[in-house]
């Protein structure tokens, strides 16, 4: 067995999400692959455009929704930029799933608070679906923070649970920074969900029972420290918080060496003892966020 | 272990019989420097080498790899694998390759790295250290394990370990050509090691090495070299286990393409950036701290992530010691 080598995935579907990011769901041309294939909520995949070249993104569909999955994708560099030319039917390949994803059988009948930035909603959008169709989580909280209007990622879904989010135990809250007329009626529509402001903003006037609460955060890097800072003022354990991280992934399974981070003491591979950490692991490996 | 004794008489009769284990490289001697090359006598050989500037992870992990072949839209794996003698090891570099082993044959294990290793003969060779080698303060001077044969220098031939069961077969094809040792051979074995064992002259203080150097993340000492660092990555391709690829895909026609690997190094500056713009390691300062916190990590399991073998040093274009650095960022703690 090749670990370099990817299978074929058709694209099934593109939907244009924003100016910038495509949500591309696809299946595998074998079925056999297709039905053994299945992922945690975190973990990523190596995509390869055959003669281009490969970069990781995480999946965002959740395990519970089978035979297909989803891969949002933001036109940043050179392979995006091929990925975004593809049409619908074409085929790429696929190789993974990589990474350990997030614990989410340990964090079963807990509440899930998930704090997002940005593209950051991409991988935590598995866990978003994982938790809602597996029900069994008690009270989901989603904190997202988003530029502009234009800007929210699965907008449709986003509204939606904001409409309808309490009857399923979710509660959304969106945080935007640039002001524009939809967002302002989002913000008198779903007052107090919606604000103008930072991600950490959201965190105003909310009771954490912290006792019985995870903390699942994925955003910019600068995010983070301001995240963490929040959940550890109201007191959540570092064990319970757990972010998903970014690095230059380039090979998915701790061989090239380019998302290695840590010192002499303690050094981690992002695409293999993560990308999910916990805030002791951020502790104990400098340079991890 | 089994221990033989080579006889002077017989050493050239025994290189010639390798070559019917594969294409035989050994140290060659070109310019002021050496390099393994492909070698047809035992004349072309330099058997007092003092290091090759490429270590022997050439063999394994090319400079430039074709990992797949594109062909009619399908990834063909590339499977050209050539039976080789590597002649003349030293022991740092057969510990430098068994650190490369634990990356590259930990699960999912390179099919590329395993078949090349496993079509290998690695025979070692003692050696006198110069005054770059350090290995003996690392305890990669002497090699316990990761080679087929090692010859150890005596007055009249090779004291002979087998360290494999490859190394077994070489040692049975070559019966006739091997002795028994004495008790005079093993004397001399202990003298030959003694006087290598007092001839080195740079020592790592490794006490502490990777807790010390985890305490000194601010030191004023990574500032001052990272003024003097070319940033050119020269230490990462001639280090013995530096292993950082980058991958390319490179179309050859219309039709056909290859997915090549290649050397990287952490010096780059596009080693940690990702697309969009945001760099992990956006200076040379956090560079040049970040390969020797890579160097020095340890590993309960395996020692340090360095051997030694000087090359970094003897090849570093602004004379940056590895050593010196480290000893001048402990003296800073203090």
């Amino acid at each position: 067995m090749n670990p370099f080598q990817t299978y074929d995935a058709r694209i099934l579907e593109i939907k244009e999400l924003t100016p910038r990011e495509k949500l591309f769901t696809l299946r595998f041309v074998d079925p056999e692959i297709n039905k053994e294939f299945t992922y945690k909520p975190g973990q990523f995949v190596i995509v390869d455009i055959r003669g281009f070249g490969e970069f990781p993104i995480s999946l965002c569909s959740s395990p519970t929704r089978t035979g297909y999955f989803q891969l949002c994708v933001r036109r940043v560099g050179r392979m995006t930029k091929y990925m975004h030319k593809l049409k619908e039917g074409d085929i790429i390949g696929i190789r993974g799933p990589y990474g350990n994803g997030f614990p989410m059988e340990e964090m079963e009948d807990s509440n899930l608070l998930l704090v997002a930035g940005g593209l950051g909603m991409a991988p935590l959008r598995s866990v978003l679906w994982y938790a809602l169709d597996s029900g069994k989580y008690k009270q989901i909280y989603l904190f997202y923070g988003t530029k502009s209007y234009e800007d929210i990622l699965f907008r449709d879904e986003i509204i939606h649970l904001l409409k309808h989010g309490e009857a399923m135990n979710c509660r959304v809250k969106l945080a935007y920074e640039v002001e524009s007329p939809s967002c302002i009626y989002l913000e008198k529509g779903f007052a107090p969900k919606v604000c103008k402001g930072v991600v950490t903003d959201l965190f105003r006037g909310e009771e954490l029972d912290v006792e019985n609460t995870y903390a699942l955060i994925c955003g910019p890097p600068v995010m983070y420290k301001f995240v963490i800072k929040e959940l550890l003022d109201r007191k959540l354990t570092p064990g319970r918080i757990y972010m998903t991280l970014e690095r230059r992934m380039r090979c998915g399974i701790g061989k090239c060496g380019h998302c290695i981070v840590g010192t002499s003491t303690s050094i981690k591979y992002i695409c293999k003892d993560g990308p999910v950490f916990t805030y002791w692991e951020a502790l104990s490996t400098r340079g991890l966020i | 272990m089994r221990y033989v004794k080579l006889p002077s008489e017989n050493f050239e009769e025994f290189f010639n019989s390798l070559k019917s284990w594969g294409t035989v490289y050994a140290p060659v001697k070109q310019g002021n420097i050496y390099s393994f090359k492909q070698v047809n006598t035992l004349g072309e050989v330099s058997l007092n080498y003092t290091r090759t500037m490429l270590p022997p992870k050439k063999f394994f992990v090319h400079p430039k790899d074709t990992l797949l072949k594109l062909k009619n839209g399908r990834w063909e794996e590339s499977k050209e694998v050539e039976k080789i003698v590597l002649f003349g090891v030293h022991s740092c570099d057969i510990h430098g390759l068994q650190i490369l082993d634990k990356v590259y044959l930990a699960e999912p294990i390179d099919p590329y790295y395993k078949n090349r290793r496993e079509n290998a003969v690695i025979i070692g060779i003692s050696c006198m250290p110069d005054e770059y080698c350090f290995c003996k303060s690392l305890g990669t001077h002497f090699a316990m394990h990761g080679f087929d044969l090692f010859l150890h220098e005596l007055p009249d031939g090779w004291l002979v370990r087998v360290g494999s069961v490859k190394g077994h077969e070489i040692a049975w094809a070559n019966e006739s050509l091997f002795e028994e040792v004495t008790e005079e051979d093993l004397k001399h074995f202990k003298e030959f090691e003694d006087k290598r064992s007092a001839s080195f002259k740079k020592h790592l203080n490794k006490e502490g090495l990777a807790d010390m150097l985890d305490l000194a993340f601010d030191s004023p000492v990574w500032k001052k070299y990272e003024r003097i660092c070319l940033g050119c990555g020269n230490c990462n391709m001639v280090c013995p286990t530096c292993r950082c690829y980058e991958v390319c895909d490179y179309w050859i026609n219309a039709y056909e393409s290859v997915r090549v690997r290649r050397y990287d190094s952490c010096f780059m500056e596009t080693h940690g950036l990702v697309a969009g713009g945001h760099n992990f390691r956006p200076t040379r300062l956090d560079r040049f701290r970040h390969r020797y916190y890579c160097k020095s990590y340890f590993d309960p399991s395996a020692g340090f992530n360095c051997v030694g073998c000087g090359r970094c040093d003897e090849f570093c274009p602004a004379k940056i010691e590895h050593v010196k650095v480290l000893d001048e960022v402990r003296e800073e703690l203090k």
